[in-house]
């Protein structure tokens, strides 16, 4: 009886005097949030950075491109994530470094005969004024408009891209991921969505803008417009691991692992 | 003297434990009220209550939309879920063979542990492509979200209203059977208005849920912020709302935020002394003795 | 004599325990008779098994025939909600529904379909009369039941039961809750009815068989050791074991 407490005694106090003598001074921390749709890129470029420094722990979080604005101001998080074109007013004391370049891809029903659509047709039918397919030379369908959250970074470059000062429709769908609009498009005949060129498969059908297909060449050089920055924002200057991290982040290697990602590399642009 | 050490140990743990969780709810309310009342105050109590636009960036916060839709959504779970389950509870508590309430109760019971993210993703995927076949329009809208919401809070519904009718004291179906009255006059004269309390209690637990729910809803009611004119179009919950801009939102939106939690906070207080109120009220006519 | 009730060979289990065994018993028409014996003797079993109120519990077997005027009640042909009508019940502890006092003599009636107001008003106050309650209740009917005290609802239990006109009585130990006025109530109560119901009474107190009852049957380890006149069993009992109980050598 009594030797079992005092075994179950020893247990603990094992326990508790590895976590105190842990050589605490050996790890350091680095805490990533942001965009998630920067977020898989990211964690990717992470995964392989830690393969070299075991000692560094590394957190990456969602939460959207204005949280890793606020929180990376806030000294919250070393780097915040973004995937909107910034305002200057937006990085007043961050430093941005851009890891590449995503395009947006607009995308419709597999069966949906239509292949392209301008801008301004786009303009039209997320503000609500097309409202059938067959305004734009498809079948006789209604079109089902799909939009994400506002605040999304996603859903702000569309506005910013596309929509300009013009305002999207107030019946638009939210869907609160790429995900669930994939779902969303893929299920419906009249549906229209825009989504990451990062999450594009074989389950909606995406469509040409103003004649350009989104691809990584396309968006590498510019004719296809819909695109957006994706951003790492460090409050001052970078410093330790943080620097450590983002060079390597824009060396080859890391620019690699970008492009795995069918994110487009920045460097190659230059 | 060692023993009245331990009572006395025992006792104040106890304590600590129980109120422990009255001052995490009373910091929590603190901490809503805390960062929701400025934007109510800024924005004006009655425009933010009464407002019929939300749009953020144009610095417009108006939640009516949202409490019509939370209200829409969880009145018509209600509506399919309450015959529904209370149908159910009275077979499984009075008519059912032993065998198989011994299959169902556990299985209802299940049915309550599955994540609302699987009924989300399920009613995204298999029951907005129906609603739009069926009815038209998108598919996502007020009367999805509530189906769904109706499968979710079935199993509470049941599985208390089922305990409450098994509570009524096995005297009164006695005396019922012994005047002649068939089986299902017992069960609809003296057992179900025997368990009404109970039954109250298990809408109330069961639209708990409802209004309170968030992923599900998210995934199939479409998340429009205007005024539903039927129950196919597409709404957005005050759940909803708060958790898809919450992530983004600084400032002002951010307080509004805050201040949406603290109207679903209110309507669920509300709801609940409603609720309460005639489940006291049922109680008294009842006559007091074992209910 | 003309009898109501005859059981022959009757044999009842609750799953594989022999509760009662070999009953039989004959019970004349417009009489009282009353069931005497120890706890746990099957007295109670037995009168549930005449309107068939045990079929609701599980593992409920029986063996040997229950007639009613010559006529099986456990015929497969048999209404059972037909037989319950005609043989009513009044339970150990008055039950009545938590709903008002004319709701609750009228609850039988309306389940029997009679709905019309000046009907049902002149069956509840024939009813409570009858149970001698109405002069007690008549300004509250529409008061809840569970405000009277135990001996009016015990006398509601049993307004409520007359009010479906049976033509049996089964009342299981009806004053064993209830203080000694209220006994005596339901005694004079039970004397006024005999001469139209036949009535079947399980008590424990022998005294009250004794003043109530004008024949009497003794159970002991669910058989019935002795029946007859409920004066000759008490003074002049048979059976040594009759004797030594109602000279309260044991139970």
């Amino acid at each position: 009886m009594n030797s079992k407490y005092i075994i179950l005694i020893l247990a603990v106090l094992v326990i508790i005097s590895a976590y105190m003598f842990t050589p605490k001074g050996n790890y350091e921390t680095l805490q990533i949030a942001g965009s998630t749709s920067v977020q898989p890129v990211v964690e990717k470029l992470v995964d392989k950075f830690q393969e070299t420094h075991p000692n560094v722990h590394i957190n990456v979080q969602g939460g959207g491109s204005g949280l890793g604005i606020r929180t990376v101001n806030q000294g919250i998080v070393q780097i915040g994530m973004s995937s909107e074109q910034l305002a200057p007013e937006d990085t007043t004391g961050l430093t941005a470094y851009q890891i590449g370049k995503d395009g947006i891809v607009i995308a419709v029903n597999n069966a949906n005969p239509v292949n392209n659509l301008t801008t301004d047709e786009l303009r039209e039918i997320f503000s609500g004024n097309i409202t059938n397919w067959n305004q734009l030379g498809g079948p006789n369908e209604e079109i089902h408009v799909i939009v994400r959250e506002s605040g999304s970074g996603t859903m702000q470059s569309f506005q910013n891209l596309v929509m300009g000062q013009t305002k999207i429709e107030k019946n638009a769908i939210v869907q609160s991921s790429t995900e669930s609009v994939k779902q969303a498009v893929k299920q419906d005949p009249g549906a229209i969505g825009f989504i990451s060129l990062v999450n594009l498969d074989s389950n909606v059908k995406a469509l040409k803008v103003n004649r350009v297909y989104p691809s990584q060449d396309t968006i590498s050089n510019g004719s296809y417009t819909l695109q957006r920055p994706f951003t790492l924002l460090v409050k001052g200057q970078p410093e330790g691991i943080t620097r450590e991290f983002i060079d390597w982040v824009l060396s080859p290697e890391g620019q690699a692992i970008v492009k795995q990602t069918k994110v487009v590399p920045v460097n190659a642009t230059t | 003297m060692k023993d009245r050490l331990g009572e006395f140990l025992i006792e104040k743990g106890l304590f600590i434990t129980a109120i422990s969780s009255v001052v995490i709810i009373l910091l929590i309310i603190v901490f809503i009220f805390s960062e929701g009342l400025p934007a109510m105050e800024s924005y004006g109590f009655l425009n933010f209550i009464f407002g019929s636009t939300w749009d953020p960036s144009s610095g417009q916060y108006g939640i009516l939309p949202m409490i019509v839709g939370s209200m829409g959504i969880t009145l018509l779970a209600l509506i399919f879920s309450v015959p529904l389950s209370l149908l159910c509870a009275i077979f499984m508590a009075e008519i059912a063979p032993k065998t198989v309430r011994k299959i169902m109760k556990p299985v209802i019971e299940t049915l309550a542990g599955i994540p609302s993210v699987v009924y989300g993703f399920f009613g995204l995927i298999v029951l907005v492509p129906l609603m739009r076949t069926y009815f038209g329009g998108t598919g996502f809208s007020m009367l999805t979200a509530s189906i769904i919401l109706t499968v979710m809070i079935l199993p509470t519904i049941v599985s208390v209203s089922e305990d409450s009718i098994r509570s009524v004291p096995s005297e009164y179906k006695e005396a019922s059977l012994a005047l002649g009255a068939t089986h299902w006059q017992t069960i609809k004269n003296v057992i179900f208005p025997a368990a009404v309390p109970g039954v109250i209690t298990a809408i109330i637990l069961g639209m708990g849920r409802a209004i309170g729910e968030t992923l599900a809803v998210i995934m199939v009611a479409g998340n429009v912020a205007q005024f539903p004119s039927s129950i196919m179009d597409p709404v957005r919950a005050l759940t909803s709302n708060i958790a898809l801009e919450m992530g983004y939102a600084t400032g002002m939106h951010y307080s509004a935020l805050f201040a949406t939690a603290i109207v679903l906070f209110m309507l669920i207080m509300i709801l609940l002394v409603i609720a309460n109120y005639f489940h006291y009220k049922k109680k008294i006519n009842v006559g007091g003795g074992y209910l | 004599m003309p009898y109501r009730i005859e059981t022959r060979d009757l044999n009842v289990y609750f799953n594989e325990v022999h509760i009662l065994n070999d009953i039989n018993m004959k019970i004349p028409k417009n009489a009282v008779t009353s069931l005497i014996g120890p706890s746990g003797c099957g007295k109670s079993t037995f009168i549930r098994t005449l309107n068939r109120m045990n079929d609701l519990i599980e593992g409920f077997k029986k063996k040997g025939d229950v007639l009613l005027d010559g006529e099986d009640i456990y015929d497969p042909n048999v209404d059972v909600v037909e037989l319950r009508k005609k043989i009513g019940m009044v339970f150990q502890k008055a039950n009545p529904f938590p709903k008002s006092i004319f709701d609750n003599v009228a609850y039988g009636l309306r389940i029997h379909g009679i709905a019309d107001k000046d009907k049902l008003e002149k069956k509840v106050e024939k009813s409570l009369k009858a149970a001698a309650l109405w002069d007690e209740v008549k300004h509250k009917l529409d008061k809840s039941a569970m405000g009277l005290s135990g001996g009016q609802q015990q006398r509601l239990c049993i307004a409520r039961t007359i009010a479906v006109s049976p033509e049996v009585i089964l009342m299981d130990e009806p004053c064993s809750a209830l203080d000694p006025i209220s006994t005596t109530k339901i005694e004079d109560l039970i004397h006024k009815l005999k001469k139209d119901y036949t009535i079947i009474i399980v008590t424990h107190n022998m005294q009250q068989a004794t003043r109530v009852s004008k024949y009497t049957s003794f159970f002991l380890n669910g058989e019935i050791v002795e029946s007859g006149p409920t004066e000759k069993l008490f003074m002049e009992p048979e059976d040594k074991r009759t004797e030594d109980y109602i000279t309260g050598r044991f139970g």
